[in-house]
């Protein structure tokens, strides 16, 4: 095979059985790698119902096709799993050097199954692979962790590994490699954790062969042109980070603030992309064959804060600031350096700590609840405390280590939660910005920003400027935007090449690296036909269509202030529209037709 | 008026905001006059080929303007107008 390196590499922690197989070229054809062809086995080999924290859960690392080649941020891999916060298929990605390493070591996927009796770790040389005691190193943050497992297999290994938040549980627990890149969302790293896996160590020195090496470069060269040439992907974001967007969100009243009690955060400045450049910022970075390099290395000096690392990108500067009321980037920063260190997804942390403060002023719990700790709006430092403490296991933080929804539901407040299947909404209102709304609806992960980036057109402008404030031809877009995604997520690439590139160039890429031919259609037939099998396992895992939707604030009560004050969100109108153009009934299950039209009929 | 700048336009002016005290009828006038004052590295990040460049983000007491009259959208002297370059993120 082409692309693909056509090998699977299969380990069962409970009987330390580790062997090989080939990879179907029919189901990589049609699934493509990475998010696609881990929900393909999770369907073909997990029952839905099973207790994500149970053995019988998988937990799946697969770079893509294009990952590892010279395509343009092609770096990527994800981790596919039952999530721990959710119950929901979860498949979350992330950049660095892991996912190319793994492809170099020469495989299409790591499946993990069953449970370790003690600590390991995984060991990779190529054909080489060994479970290796970890106990000596079970404790350790990711630091520490990539540390001790380089000095005693290579320098050069690439490190993907779980701190003490996924040894813990903690449901929203992320899996971190390179230090500070996380698959973050969903809580792989408490699944992780449930099977004694510290770590994946990897030292690769194959290469990812193509095609036609000749029309993948020319198609390379293309996408890589339109990237640079377009003004965000080609200087905005290396210049300012994600962060950026903070001030555009919270100009036009779309800055979820106090736990989306409003949509506009006063000194919002404080927190955004060009304060953090002008002040932390120490250089941006890069991932693998990335020429956009968004990536913040930061340093704060600060005693109180002090720390080095890299972040915070947008959620995370929005999460542990307007959505706290915090407004000291300094602070923000250090919960982001203590999630990197501890790995933990700052998105759910730094939510469920905005979910904690309204509970607190509303008195559903106490200070004798927190242990001390004074859980105001805008308390910096116990915002910052709250986070460690969640990060080492200890105090209040054991409660918030089940997230927002679990948090809230404990004292009968669920509606308290900002969660679409108990997973937190990220910064952008869906009472300001209705498509983005009937997304984070309809995720198949839960609430995610990174499904159907649709704040790409009804904010930005780019490809096309739609009106943020219509229901008019959102579901198509936003359909559109999650099968795109579904699709580019599968072969290994970052979601931020399309602010250049679309389908047809991604498929140009792709059928000249595997030698498949493939339209621009054909791929977004694969991201359709790959939507619609996660939304398969999680009807079958028990979910339903009264899970599509968002929290009653959003439905029910106006954004108080700013220049989007009285917008609810219209989710009720759209959904069943969304429903209709998928080709799914009205109870969201997809119609025997639709499943027969993308190969999916049993 | 109030304008408050954003990401480059901020290195370009040397400002976050000012208050402009020239009356401007539209957001386009209001454009032209500010490449009038601060050059080409302004127009650059603004304009495309001497219209306003779609992916700017001006916004007239936080609504966008592409979504109103574009640069033909009017303005009064206590309106407060925002404006960012192409940037993105996510």
């Amino acid at each position: 095979m082409y692309g693909w390196i056509g090998k699977v590499l299969r380990v069962n922690l409970s009987t330390g059985k580790i062997s090989t197989e080939a990879l179907d070229p029919a189901v990589a054809k049609d699934y493509l790698g990475a998010r696609g062809l881990g929900t393909k086995f999770m369907v073909d080999e997990v029952d839905p119902k099973v207790d994500p924290l149970s053995p019988e859960n998988k937990l799946i690392f697969l770079p893509g096709p294009l990952t590892g080649s010279f395509a343009p941020s092609a770096g990527r891999y994800t981790v596919v799993t039952k999530g721990a916060l959710t119950g929901a298929i979860a498949s979350a990605n992330s950049g660095g050097t892991w996912g190319p390493e793994l492809k170099f070591a020469g495989y299409d996927a790591v499946i993990f199954e069953g449970a370790a009796p003690k600590p390991v770790y995984l060991w990779i040389k190529d054909q080489t692979v060994e479970i290796r005691d970890a106990s000596h190193i079970w404790g350790k943050d990711v630091p520490g962790t990539s540390d001790a497992i380089r000095a005693e297999t290579d320098d050069d290994a690439k490190i993907a590994c779980i701190g003490p938040g996924g040894e813990n549980k903690v449901l929203f627990a992320c899996i971190m490699n390179d230090l500070h890149r996380a698959a973050g969302r969903s809580g792989t790293g408490a699944v992780m954790g449930s099977k004694n896996l510290k770590a994946v160590a990897v030292v690769g020195t194959g290469a990812v062969t193509c095609a036609d090496p000749k029309t993948f470069e020319r198609a390379v060269m293309t996408a890589r042109d339109m990237i640079q040439k377009h003004p965000v992907g080609g200087t905005g974001l290396r210049l300012y980070g994600t962060d950026v967007l903070t001030n555009i969100l919270n100009s036009i009243g779309a800055y979820p603030t106090k736990n989306f009690q409003d949509g506009h955060f006063p000194t919002a400045d404080k927190l955004g992309g060009e304060t953090l450049s002008a002040t932390l910022l120490q250089r941006p970075k890069g991932c693998f064959s990335c020429i956009i390099s968004c990536g913040r290395v930061t340093k704060v000096t600060n005693p109180k804060y002090a720390g080095e690392g890299e972040g915070p990108e947008y959620e995370t500067s929005w999460g542990f600031g307007g959505d706290c009321m915090i407004d000291d980037l300094e602070a923000v920063t250090k919960a982001n350096f203590i999630c990197n260190e501890y790995g933990l997804d700052t998105i759910t942390m730094a939510a469920t700590i905005a979910c904690a403060m309204e509970l607190y002023d509303k008195g559903l719990i106490t200070r004798e609840d927190t242990g001390g700790l004074a859980l105001e709006w805008g308390n910096a430092e116990a915002m910052v405390e709250a986070t460690r403490l969640t990060a080492i296991g200890e105090g209040f933080g054991k409660k918030l280590a089940v997230g927002s929804y679990r948090l809230a539901d404990s004292v009968g407040h669920p509606e308290l939660s900002m969660t679409v299947k108990k997973q937190e909404i990220p910064a952008y209102d869906a009472r300001a910005i209705q498509g983005i709304g009937l997304n984070y609806a309809t995720a198949n992960c839960g609430a995610a920003h990174v499904r159907g980036y649709t704040i790409a057109p009804e904010v930005l402008g780019t490809p096309m400027k739609v009106d943020k404030d219509t229901i008019d031809g959102k579901p198509e877009l936003v359909i559109t935007f999650q099968n795109l995604t579904a699709a580019l997520d599968a072969t290994g690439s970052c979601l931020f090449a399309t602010f250049g590139i679309g389908a047809p160039q991604l498929a140009d890429m792709l059928s000249a690296i595997t030698g498949v031919a493939y339209t621009a259609e054909d791929f977004m037939k694969c991201g359709d036909r790959i939507y619609n099998l996660e939304r398969q396992f999680n009807l079958a895992a028990g979910l339903t269509a009264k899970d599509d939707a968002l929290p009653p604030r959003l439905l029910q009560e106006p954004i108080k202030t700013g220049p989007s004050a009285g917008m609810l969100s219209r989710l009720p109108e759209m959904l069943p529209v969304y429903y209709q153009l998928r080709g799914w009934d009205e109870n969201g299950v997809p119609t025997p037709a639709k499943l027969g039209e993308l190969g999916l009929a049993a | 008026m109030k304008i408050q700048y954003f990401a480059l336009l901020r290195d370009i002016t040397g400002k976050k905001e000012e208050d402009w005290p020239q009356p401007e009828a539209t957001v386009g006038q209001l454009v032209r006059d500010l490449v009038a004052h601060y050059g080409h590295a302004f127009e650059r990040w603004v304009m495309k080929d001497g219209d306003l460049w779609d992916l700017v983000i001006i916004l007239v007491n936080g609504h966008d303007v592409r979504h109103m009259q574009r640069f033909n959208t009017p303005l009064a002297p206590d309106d407060t107008v925002v404006i960012f370059p192409p940037v993105g993120g996510g």
